[in-house]
């Protein structure tokens, strides 16, 4: 039998002295830690970085370079400013549901609230995990567009901005939301894989509205990551200033924030 | 300069009265008492179903109980649970680690500002050849001593130990019942919850036995093996020789002291009663003067004995007084 011993040294009660001066917080151990975990998971670095890019480069290449009637801007750069609210939805509606749903499906959750983290670290260290991946996914997007489309003029680049935070917040959100409210990683797979793809193909990187039937283009105008992607996209190409769908999207990040920060409360 | 809290071993750690807990109308906890004082290791033993569990995650605020007085460290474990959680180490029945966390750094993810010597942990529990390896690839055993060191990252003023050995093989048991022991040692306030009876009485000098919520009873497991589970047993068998006068070797031993029955079960005698029974039967088999028969054999009541005991008296004053309810029912 293997003999254990515990002590304490002098080392060791020297450092209560100063807990707070040198010690990482909770929400930054986890942030730290959980950033670490993403990069080991092949599932969601394919679904966050290398789905969205390789969707870009097929679907921005198909429709030529001229605007016509479908497309009131150069085709490709409507698919590149389209494509960056990809990012978004794929780690809201993917990457983060699955990811938490297999934590409170394996206790993970618990044992954190037990080991005393404070109650709104995992929120915040989820909402910071969540915009770090964007942050990444996002601009190398553009990076590889710009070699091989060009990127597009930014017209409005405060309403963009407005627009990637209020979307980023807003699918986060819903993100954490599903993740603690299916009771599976498989569970939270299937469910957010049914939600990206139909928002994906009708909203943001499928075939543009106008060529869509009208009952197919009054549902995809309504679904929250197309309400996402207008907002970003019209004050991006200058096709528009994207006001209505960015006080939608706020209302839906407000809603879905507040929702999430009281399921994750540990 | 740092102060170290020094546990008077009357401080009570843990006090709890009238708890009570329902899930659907299904009671899990009905009134329990209980009180854990500083440096004790209190073992809460009982089958499942039993309430442990749920005792425990209340204690540690994870649960709100329905009624009660609940009192952790002299904390509200609900009220208080920013100021509680992080003095407490908890080892929880059914919880992990993402499978891609190593072991070091689960240890500096878990570690808080009170935490010192995770290096100096793993390496006490064996653990430090893995600080590398990610917990999926652990075994059960190597997982448990993971939880343990966790649990005592942060110098905990209690550890709570909800089916730590579950599952594990038995080298892998006994590992993880050194480290409490050394726990013990140490003067750490320890509540184990179990059922494996053989933990409870090496490791814990308090019992409480639970039964659908309620505590039966509580002592250390000497005082609930004395009071439930008296009677020990002798057994050997008769040679041929003896055979024909069994009935009158039964009638001797059936005289002697403290014995209070004797039975044949196949070729063997089966004598019990008190602990004098042991030394009464020894004298009785020299004085014979034959040989001391080679299969004799002593069973002495266990903790085991006494919950089982328990648990059965529990269960036939439970079905006499529904009868008895039944049939007032049925009179009125």
């Amino acid at each position: 039998m293997r003999t254990t011993v515990l002590e304490t040294t002098a080392e060791e009660t020297t450092t209560e002295e100063s807990p707070r001066r040198r010690h990482p917080s909770a929400t930054r151990r986890l942030l730290t830690t959980e950033l670490r975990l993403l990069t080991r998971d092949s599932l969601t670095l394919t679904f966050v970085l290398a789905f969205p890019i390789i969707s870009m480069l097929i679907i921005g290449g198909v429709f030529g370079t001229e605007p016509d009637d479908a497309f009131p801007v150069n085709p490709s750069h409507w698919y590149v400013a389209s494509y960056f609210t990809v990012v978004i939805g794929a780690t809201g509606l993917i990457m983060l549901p699955v990811h938490i749903a297999s934590y409170r499906e394996r206790g993970v959750l618990r044992r954190f609230a037990a080991s005393g983290f404070p109650r709104w670290s995992f929120a915040l260290a989820e909402l910071a995990l969540g915009l770090t991946a964007i942050a990444v996914a996002g601009p190398l997007l553009l990076a590889v567009a710009a070699p091989v489309y060009g990127l597009p003029e930014v017209h409005d680049p405060i309403r963009v901005v407005a627009g990637i935070v209020a979307g980023s917040v807003a699918f986060i959100s819903i993100g954490v939301l599903l993740g603690t409210l299916l009771p599976s990683s498989r569970a939270a797979q299937a469910v957010g894989l049914m939600l990206f793809f139909p928002s994906f193909l009708l909203g943001v990187g499928g075939p543009p509205p106008a060529v869509m039937s009208d009952a197919m283009r009054e549902v995809s105008e309504r679904l929250p990551l197309a309400l996402a992607t207008d907002a970003i996209r019209e004050p991006w190409l200058g096709i528009g200033n994207g006001t209505g769908p960015l006080l939608a999207v706020i209302a839906i990040a407000v809603v879905a924030c507040a929702l999430a920060a009281r399921r994750t409360v540990l | 300069m740092s102060l170290i809290e020094i546990p008077h071993p009357a401080d009570p750690v843990v006090t709890v009265r009238g708890l009570t807990k329902a899930y659907g109308g299904r009671t899990v906890v009905d009134h329990l008492d209980l009180d854990v004082h500083a440096g004790q290791v209190v073992g809460l033993i009982g089958a499942n179903g039993a309430g442990k569990t749920t005792t425990v995650e209340i204690l540690q605020g994870l649960r709100t109980a329905d009624a009660g007085d609940i009192r952790v460290l002299g904390l509200d474990p609900v009220r208080d649970a920013d100021t509680l959680r992080p003095q407490i180490g908890s080892q929880l029945q059914s919880s992990g680690l993402p499978d891609r966390l190593r072991v070091g750094e689960a240890v500096r993810l878990f570690a808080g500002p009170r935490a010192t010597g995770g290096d100096r942990l793993l390496e006490q529990f064996g653990l430090a050849h893995l600080r590398h390896s990610a917990f999926a690839g652990m075994s059960g055993g190597e997982r448990q001593r993971l939880f343990l060191v966790l649990a005592l990252l942060n110098k905990p003023r209690l550890v709570i130990l909800d089916e730590l050995t579950q599952g594990l093989d038995p080298a892998a048991r006994r590992e993880v019942w050194s480290a409490v022991a050394q726990l013990r040692d140490t003067g750490t306030t320890v509540l184990l919850v179990t059922h494996e009876l053989d933990e409870t009485e090496l490791l814990c000098e308090h019992v409480v036995a639970m039964r659908e919520g309620r505590v039966l009873d509580q002592g250390t497991p000497a005082e609930l093996v004395s009071r439930h589970a008296r009677d020990v047993t002798v057994r050997f068998g008769l040679s041929p020789a003896d055979i024909t006068s069994a009935a009158d070797t039964l009638q001797e031993l059936n005289r002697l002291p403290g014995v209070s029955g004797v039975t044949r079960d196949r070729g063997d005698v089966v004598i019990r009663g008190t602990r004098e029974v042991i030394a009464q039967v020894g004298a009785w088999l020299v004085a014979a003067g034959g040989p001391v028969p080679a299969d004799l054999r002593v069973d002495i009541p266990d903790l085991e004995a006494a919950l089982l005991t328990l648990l059965d008296a529990d269960h036939a004053d439970h079905v006499g007084r529904s009868g008895h309810t039944d049939q007032m029912g049925a009179a009125s």
